[in-house]
């Protein structure tokens, strides 16, 4: 696949678009999002046959070889749909981590499985707070003949109950280091989360003396790049959402009647939806540059990064906040789809660091 | 449209190049604030942009332009903007030759057109009146046809450069008798002449850029006339498009003259001055006015590159909004910035100054050229389809509307 064409993009955007329309319509999200895996296996398998598993892995290891913008397009449609799925830890995260720790025997073995949709992989980057900086890893890696036994908790590791290996990032003698685990080895126990948001999967994982093998060497850059990526990818999913709840929402306050007038011709509605136009366009803008300057490798791509990530964040929780508003009562019920995109807004809004965070590191990459 | 000999973009970018190299030798800066007159040396510069056809390359042939599409043309006016020279695209901004250009007389075209884009002739909007402001089809300037021109009466008022102005573009009542929006003209007023009297109003940033005009029996030739008679609304409507869209993209700076920093963004450059680029709830705020201004700019760029390929973008309609947002959250920093320095005025505090001029200023964007409430309305109604507001007086003689203040 490697870089598309505007044209292409937006086809392969289309695409994964109409796929999602007849298969994670609002009823599959609210069966998906309370089974046990918590996403639909055959729907993945179909992913899986459009490339979008293997979106950003190398065409040698069976993947489409593509980039950022191929991924944000394809999360703009996800997002939009609320999809179900493991494709931002493993497709993404996961993938893009082990593309940039360059280890060869580990991507030959775990790669062309993860792009067939056969294998999910996660990456297990945060200690105990869930915080995704350098000094909140808390798991330790110590030396045991020629592997390694982890000890300690990485917790909110997305998708954890799905996955079939673990990217684990743990400190080691020479400073942090990526190890490979089973989740199903010895000294490793696994918890699954009570998540607000029913259509994520996060995992708590508890290591005492699991076995491990070292991938690659210093780790902390890949999984900046890894993280970098993924708020890309988060990036165009809250675009997308944003934009379709702008839309249900938008179709709503022309059709309900109220004092004898459809509700949008109300100024205090109308208004704000023009206000979250203007919100949802600059997150799709925004998401869009982002993908556009990480792919080119650009100076300002670590800006143009934050930036997307505390834009679109804001965008998609405000609009889904005042979506809500704007349906009234029927918004408040279990039944009404507002509150699917509410909660993953406002998770989304705290994966991978929260606004304020992300603000400071765009100041921070201006220079200030 | 007359179709100019098609040219690829490496051809169209040597020749603006080259030119730009022989001609361009900058201007004098004229001395602070924003000009709403061009000096002698503007003038000269524009005549000769003119000339070489860079003004209004999306124009037809026989009116000064090239038939080039809107890529083309932005070829050209990124080489100006990034030689630092004015005067071209004016075919995007210049409202004035713009609407004279689609709705105008032949004659007043020949008349009108070239000096408009040489800047020649000085102009002002008599649009608003005191009783008729977000409802501009609430006017009640009248215009009454006598032999081969028309005589005015009236009031406008807001009429920003009315004083330097040679003409308005007028809007006036020319039939009663038929609901508000039909009974409406549109015409090209001379302003020096008896009848028109412009008393200047003194603005809250002390300035007085805005005026009082009053009309008593002024003249007007039947052909400086826009589109037909009670046809005005139309008229207005695009002329108010192509302010609109104006009023997205620009804005003044401050007027202290102080210099700002060219190589980092203007607010972290005055937050390290004041040594207090270190506090963290500045540092959120500093981040997020910035980012105001890069959305924008982004969203500019993209609805760009929609319409280069052929799709419009509701993108389009957001930049006036978005930057009275802008010029109200960048005001509201500086200031933070600033603290109690904030409080002082005058040459010795050029910070505060320019802190407090901007504040005042940005409700130029937000209120002038139709406020941020209207702006709403229009984003709501013509982009996301809502139901329009009823309205009370839309389907009744202008004569039994009820008015006042
Ligand atoms: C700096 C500046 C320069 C200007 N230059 C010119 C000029 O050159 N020529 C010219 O003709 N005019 C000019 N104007 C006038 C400007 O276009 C009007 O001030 C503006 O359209 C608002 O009209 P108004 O002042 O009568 O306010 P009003 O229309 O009386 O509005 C008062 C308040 O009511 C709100 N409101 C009114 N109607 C509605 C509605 N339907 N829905 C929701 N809210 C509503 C407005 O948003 C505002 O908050 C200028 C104004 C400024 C500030």
């Amino acid at each position: 696949m490697a870089s598309l064409s505007a044209e292409e993009r937006s086809a392969l955007r289309d695409a994964v678009s109409r796929l999602l329309a007849d298969k994670s319509t609002e009823a599959d999200v609210r069966r998906t999002m309370e089974t046990e895996t918590g996403y639909d296996s055959g729907l993945w398998g179909q992913l899986a046959e459009m490339g979008v598993t293997g979106l950003v892995i190398e065409e040698a290891y069976g993947g489409a070889g593509a980039g950022p913008m191929e991924v944000e397009a394809v999360m703009e449609a996800a997002g939009a749909a609320l999809l179900c799925s493991p494709l931002l830890a493993s497709s993404v995260l996961a993938a893009e981590l082990l593309r940039a720790l360059g280890d060869e025997d580990a991507k030959a073995r775990l790669l062309p499985d993860m792009a067939a949709g056969k294998t999910i992989v996660t990456a297990a980057l945060t200690g105990d707070a869930g915080t995704w900086v350098e000094d909140g890893v808390s798991v330790t890696a110590d030396a045991v003949d020629e592997a390694f036994a982890l000890n300690g908790v990485a917790s909110y590791v997305l998708n954890g109950q799905n996955a079939d290996v673990l990217l684990v990032l743990a400190r080691a003698d020479d400073g942090l280091a990526v190890f490979e685990v089973d989740p199903k080895a010895d000294g490793v126990s696994l918890a699954g989360l009570p998540t607000f948001d029913h259509t994520l999967r996060l995992a708590r994982i508890t290591f005492s003396g699991a076995p491990a093998r070292r991938i690659g060497g210093a780790a902390w850059r890949a999984v900046q790049a890894a993280i970098d990526l993924a708020l890309v990818a988060l990036a165009g999913e809250q675009a997308g959402a944003a934009q379709r709840c702008l839309d249900f929402t938008v179709d709503y306050a022309k059709n309900r009647y109220q004092f004898g007038r459809a509700i949008g011709s109300f100024q205090a509605i109308k208004h704000m939806a023009a206000d979250l136009l203007l919100e949802t366009e600059s997150a799709i803008s925004a998401a869009r540059h982002a993908a556009a300057r990480l792919a080119e490798g650009a100076a300002d791509a670590e800006a143009a990064v934050s930036l997307a990530a505390f834009a679109c964040a804001d965008a998609f929780t405000r609009t889904t906040a005042d979506a809500v508003q704007m349906h009234g009562g029927i918004a408040f019920t279990w039944a009404h789809p507002a509150h699917l995109y509410l909660r993953r807004a406002r998770a989304d809004a705290q994966l991978f660091g929260a606004s304020p965070a992300h603000r400071e590191r765009f100041l921070k990459a201006l220079g200030a | 449209m007359t179709q100019a000999a098609p040219v690829t973009d490496e051809a169209l970018r040597e020749e603006v190049r080259a030119w730009l190299a022989d001609n361009w030798k900058g201007l004098p800066r004229s001395g602070g604030g924003a000009g709403w007159t061009a000096s002698p040396e503007q003038k000269a510069w524009l005549a000769k942009v003119v000339e070489a056809r860079w003004a209004v390359p999306r124009w037809p042939a026989a009116w000064l332009g090239r038939g080039l599409s809107d890529a083309q043309a932005r070829i050209i006016e990124r080489e100006f903007a990034a030689a630092g020279a004015p005067g071209a695209g004016q075919d995007r901004t210049n409202l004035w030759a713009n609407t004279l250009l689609a709705c105008g007389t032949e004659a007043l075209k020949q008349k009108l057109v070239l000096p408009l884009l040489r800047q020649e002739v000085g102009m002002c909007l008599l649009y608003s009146e005191p009783g008729a402001g977000s409802d501009l089809a609430g006017i009640r300037t009248r215009a009454e046809r006598v032999g081969d021109h028309f005589v005015v009466n009236g009031q406008k008022v807001w009429t920003s450069g009315a004083a330097t102005a040679d003409y308005g573009m007028l809007i006036a009542r020319t039939d009663w008798d038929v609901p508000k929006h039909k009974g409406i003209s549109f015409f090209f007023l001379p302003m020096k002449q008896p009848g028109v009297e412009v008393r200047p109003l003194r603005q809250i940033t002390d300035e007085s850029h805005f005026n009082e005009v009053f009309i008593t029996d002024a003249i007007v030739p039947a052909e400086n006339l826009l589109r037909d008679l009670g046809d005005g609304w139309s008229v207005l409507q695009t002329a108010l498009a192509y302010e609109r869209s104006v009023m997205g993209e620009s804005a003044r700076g401050g007027r202290s003259g102080a210099a700002e920093s060219k190589t980092e963004e203007p607010l972290i450059a005055l937050a390290r001055e004041a040594g207090a680029l270190g506090d963290p709830l500045l540092r959120q705020d500093l981040a997020q006015a910035i980012a105001y201004k890069r959305l924008n700019a982004l969203n500019t760029a993209r609805a760009k590159a929609d319409l280069a390929q052929g799709s419009s973008s509701p993108v389009m309609s957001l930049g006036k909004l978005a930057m009275s947002r802008i010029l109200h959250e960048e005001a509201r920093v500086r200031t933070a910035i600033l603290g109690a320095a904030s409080l002082l005025e005058g040459p010795d505090h050029p910070r505060s100054e320019d802190a407090n001029f901007l504040a005042l200023n940005a409700y130029f964007t937000s209120i002038g050229g139709g406020t941020d409430q209207i702006q709403r309305n229009i984003i709501g109604e013509r982009v996301l389809g809502l139901p329009r507001e009823p309205e009370v007086d839309r389907d009744i003689p202008f004569r039994e509307v009820r008015s006042g203040r």
